[in-house]
């Protein structure tokens, strides 16, 4: 019942509280009021950072978090950062032997991303401003609708709407994809009608010449 | 302390009731004290399957308006003096009972008996988030065909976000000489979109028909009955005994494969 909601860092720049993903901002400022009614002392007149993780937070619930902030301690709020704020980690590996080039990638550097960490049942749905990573199935009746790329670790057999809002580079990738219909931007296909058999590796859908292809990985990955 | 198990499917028809109802025997003939109820108001079956439909003085409606206690309404089984019935409303609908009061009324229960079997209505609507509102587990019923796979899915899902987890899954009404054709999705199928633990497999059989009529579960049949036997067993799995799965059919590769799968060897 009573599980974690927000976590308190220390860094060398002062506090950084973060918000744990899949909570409501409800449960978020209850228990960070308590928590920094227990604490406040402890923390003084630190500079404090609140990241919100993947949350878009509206401008009032943002004020709502400083006022509590301000209310129960008296650190002093400097930011209110989101995932894509964070900066990046740097691997102590690649630091130290100072010997390895960083690779120019011709890819992007992606904003926002919504990792599910479960199968999508029949009835679920994801609408994303981005891209969405299923660490499980999407089962018929589901439907994943992202602005970006759609992966899928497990087997597509639901809808899957990729690059949503006209992202016609945007793809989905499936270690099996059989789904019941599949969009990318404004293109669709639909599964044949006779039953066919589950694809046997995985495979990666994208737009060319205005039809989606579906390529295996590694053929794709090859071109 | 007993438990609360619901019994559910979204869809409609594929089993709940015969279920509910071989399953409520069944643990009875183990020495268990059992309730059913029957959370379909307004589409009341148990009470018939049972043969206890005329007995009822008092239902669910009743108990949970306080115009009787639940002893009251609690039918006792003409053949197992363990086994109870607390039968739905027929004059009412769903939304005469809320979930909080079905709360109540299974926690009350659990302090009687060891089990509490909830006959769960078709649907996902008020009659649903009664059935689970106290439940502490529950069994999914489906049959070997898409649609109610797709509904079970459903329903697994909303569990989910009830927070009612890890399910087991009864498969019913399954005809191996269709699977061997190819004509009727197998348990492999079933379970590799479903994705969560087979309790039992129950096989088509008309003598569940035959003694749905009669309101006499077939789980009580000596007549070695296979669905009779599966019952049997799902029972025992109930209660938490390990039991192998029964050979629907005879030099069937379908149940070895799903053994090895399950890790209970050849």
């Amino acid at each position: 019942m009573n599980k974690q909601t927000v976590e308190f860092k220390g860094t060398k720049e002062g506090v950084t509280i973060y918000c744990l993903d899949g909570i409501s901002l409800e449960d978020i400022i209850s228990d960070l009021t308590i928590r920094l009614q227990q604490r406040a002392s402890f923390f003084a007149e630190a500079e404090v950072r609140v990241d919100v993780g993947s949350r878009q937070l509206a401008p009032e619930e943002k004020e709502l978090l400083a006022s509590v902030i301000g209310k129960h301690s008296k650190m002093k709020l400097v930011a209110i950062q989101t995932v894509s704020d964070r900066p990046p980690v740097v691997s102590s590996a690649g630091r130290r032997s100072g010997g390895i080039d960083e690779l120019k990638m011709e890819g992007y550097k992606e904003g926002r991303s919504l990792v599910i960490k479960r199968t999508l049942r029949s009835g679920q749905g994801i609408h994303f401003p981005g891209t969405v990573v299923v660490l499980g199935d999407v089962n018929p009746g589901a439907e994943i609708v992202a602005e970006g790329d759609i992966f899928v670790y497990g087997t597509i057999r639901g809808i899957a709407h990729a690059g949503v809002g006209g992202d016609r580079s945007a793809s989905v990738v499936a270690l099996r994809l059989a789904p019941t219909q599949l969009r990318i931007a404004d293109v669709i296909s639909r599964a044949p009608d006779e039953a066919s058999l589950l694809p046997d590796q995985p495979e990666y859908a994208y737009i060319s010449d205005d039809r989606i292809m579906i390529a295996s990985v590694t053929t794709k990955l090859g071109s | 302390m007993g438990e609360v198990i619901v019994i559910t499917s979204g869809k409609g028809g594929v089993g709940k009731t015969t279920s509910v109802a071989n399953l409520g025997v069944g643990l009875a003939l183990l020495g268990k004290k059992v309730a059913l109820i029957d959370a379909d108001i307004g589409l009341r079956n148990l009470d018939v399957v049972m043969g206890l439909e005329n007995r009822i003085v008092y239902d669910l409606v009743d108990v949970v308006e306080g115009r009787c206690r639940s002893k009251q309404a609690l039918i006792r089984d003409k053949r197992y003096d363990t086994l109870f019935l607390l039968p739905a409303a027929q004059t009412r609908d769903k939304n005469a009972v809320t979930p909080e009061q079905m709360k109540v009324l299974c926690s009350e229960l659990k302090e009687e008996f060891d089990f509490v079997l909830v006959d769960c209505p078709a649907g996902i609507e008020q009659g649903f988030r009664n059935a689970i509102a106290g439940a502490d587990r529950a069994l999914i019923v489906t049959t070997p065909e898409v649609s109610a796979v797709r509904d079970a899915d459903r329903i697994i899902g909303l569990l989910e976000a009830a927070e009612l987890g890890d399910p087991r899954l009864i498969i019913n009404r399954l005809r191996p000489d269709m699977v061997k054709r190819g004509d009727m999705m197998d348990i492999e199928d079933i379970l590799e979109i479903l994705a969560i633990d087979l309790i039992g497999v129950i096989p088509d059989d008309e003598r569940i028909i035959i003694s749905t009529n009669r309101g006499e579960p077939v789980v009580t049949s000596e007549n070695g009955a296979m669905s009779g036997q599966a019952y049997r067993n799902i029972v025992r799995r109930v209660v938490g005994e390990d039991v192998p799965f029964l050979e629907l059919h005879k030099n069937s590769s379908i149940f070895n494969k799903l053994k090895k799968m399950m890790g209970l060897g050849g």
